[in-house]
């Protein structure tokens, strides 16, 4: 996408064509179009209630959008187009085949209770994805490894602290090798001295080429990981492109006020 | 006075309770005939009764409050004799020939749907304990509806409820000392057998109250023993 300066020529892994959202009358997202290229991280920022988690849910089809298109890794999210040529609602099955490919990080962690860290982690690629118990074990492993919880494998989730649940959610997500990972706002519950050890993770992650969705409110973290920016006022794309165009020049006069709020 | 004294020791006297075993004991089989029928029974409706109170349409949900509610609500004895009566009454009408339902038919009937009531209260408490952000973290790993059911909900509701249901059952089983009414020759039919057969009626009450005494305190420790620790695991 060269018209925002962006370098990244990968192919285009989540593509999201003029989506509306309502939640009764209320009119969440008004026309939001945007495109994520492989190994990209894409960093939504915006005002509370300025759509950026709809925006996420409906990419992984939490949210039902009432109009326009999503396509994750080329294939339709949420809707089919029938032999007539007409678009139809797609079946649960695809749905749910589409999901294993979206990794998404949630704000409150979620992880289940009743069962240990470990197990968190290989329930889905066991039961979903189906893979051998042995790789997705080894895997698993070289997962917590990487988030730095080894020692905790056999712990349930209650005796860690916040940023260990968030580090066994990234894990979590991870665990089904998705083509994109969504994160929204994986720091906004957490204590602010272990904010850290989250970001960490996700700036590795970032590295390695993992393409990302971010909802965050950490501005330093955004400029320095991000690729590309998308500033979302009321439910409309009011700027994007490179960090340094959208937080540092905001050139409109919302996104100036957002980020000298933030920022100073 | 001392006359007093002996009769009144002679009604705590086991030996006689002990003396008719053979009658009796067959009679205790009943209530625990009664008790795992009536389970099964409640335990049926209140998943049915649960699911429509958790179903996303209006009515379904109506229909299923209504039904705990009007189950819940009604004297267990009062329903006991109802369906021991009524029903066969409007069957026989409206087949025109003769129904009779047999007393242990009523019974598991009437203390099914009287405790399924609870049943119902519990197992939807208990499936709606679990947090929305749960269920989602499955659907968003591409869990299916059933696979998120069965693996991430249900053993979360059963251990937040377990505590519950157990105490339900053992009120059910304490509710299957009515059916004697009806005559299910449960173990107190037995003994008002006995004790008009033998005018010696004081100490097999007092056996018989022993017994339920010692198998439903039994039977609620072990509840207890067995809900204390899986509600731990949970949180
Ligand atoms: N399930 C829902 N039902 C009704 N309204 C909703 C629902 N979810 C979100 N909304 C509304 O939609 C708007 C956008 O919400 P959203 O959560 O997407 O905002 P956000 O940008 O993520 O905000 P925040 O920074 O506070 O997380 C808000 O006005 C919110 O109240
Ligand atoms: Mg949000």
């Amino acid at each position: 996408m060269s018209e925002v300066g962006v370098t990244s020529t990968g192919r285009v892994v989540v593509k999201v064509v003029d989506l509306h959202k309502y939640f009764g009358s209320l009119e969440v997202l008004k026309g939001v179009s945007l495109e994520v290229h492989q190994g990209d991280v894409l960093t939504l920022l915006g005002a509370s209630g300025s759509g950026k988690t709809t925006l996420l849910r409906c990419i992984n089809h939490l949210e039902q959008p009432n109009s326009g298109e999503i396509w994750v890794d080329a294939r339709p999210m949420g809707f089919r187009i029938d032999a007539a040529g007409r678009r139809r609602r797609a079946r649960e099955a695809d749905v749910n085949a589409l999901r294993m490919d979206i990794g998404m990080v949630f704000q409150q962690f979620n992880l289940w209770p009743h069962m240990t860290v470990l197990e968190n982690i290989v329930e889905a690629p066991l039961r979903v994805r189906r893979w051998p118990r042995r790789d997705v074990h080894e895997r698993a492993m070289a997962l917590l490894e990487k988030v730095g919880l080894v020692d905790k494998k056999d712990q349930y989730p209650s005796r860690l602290s916040g940023g260990q649940q968030q580090r066994v959610a990234i894990a979590r997500a991870l665990a089904m090798q998705p083509k994109v990972m969504l994160f929204d706002e994986p720091t906004s519950s957490l204590d602010p001295e272990l904010i850290g050890e989250v970001l960490g993770v996700m700036r590795a992650l970032a590295e390695e080429g993992t393409t990302m969705i971010v909802v965050t409110h950490e501005i330093g973290f955004a400029r320095e990981v991000s690729d590309r920016v998308i500033f979302l006022h009321n439910g409309l794309i009011e700027a994007q492109g490179t960090p340094e165009e959208v937080i540092l020049n905001p050139t409109s006069e919302r996104s100036r006020q957002f980020f000298s709020k933030i920022l100073h | 006075m001392l006359e007093n004294l002996q009769q009144s020791l002679e009604a705590f006297d086991l030996a006689l309770f002990w003396e008719y075993r053979a009658v009796l004991l067959p009679g205790l089989l009943y209530n625990f005939y009664v008790f795992f029928l009536t389970v099964g029974v409640a335990v049926g409706l209140g998943l049915v009764a649960a699911t429509l109170r958790l179903s996303s349409n209006v009515v379904l949900r109506w229909i299923g409050t209504g039904y705990a509610e009007l189950c819940r609500n009604t004297p267990e004895y009062i329903t006991l004799i109802w369906i021991f009566y009524v029903p066969p009454l409007l069957l026989s009408a409206a087949l025109d020939r003769n129904v009779s339902f047999s007393p242990l038919l009523a019974a598991v009937i009437a203390l099914g749907l009287a405790s399924s009531g609870y049943f119902t209260e519990t197992f939807r408490a208990g499936i709606s304990s679990v947090p929305r952000g749960h269920i989602e973290a499955a659907r968003a790993l591409g869990m299916s509806r059933s696979l998120t059911m069965w693996r991430i909900v249900l053993p979360q509701a059963v251990r937040h409820m377990l505590p519950e249901a157990m105490n339900q059952m053992v009120s059910l089983f304490k509710s299957t000392t009515l059916v004697s009414l009806i005559a299910v020759p449960d173990l107190l039919y037995q003994v008002s057998l006995v004790s008009n057969a033998t005018s010696k009626g004081l100490p097999l009450y007092s056996g018989a109250a022993l017994v339920y005494f010692l198998i439903i305190f039994g039977f609620a420790t072990l509840a207890q023993r067995f809900s204390d620790p899986w509600r731990q695991r949970s949180r």
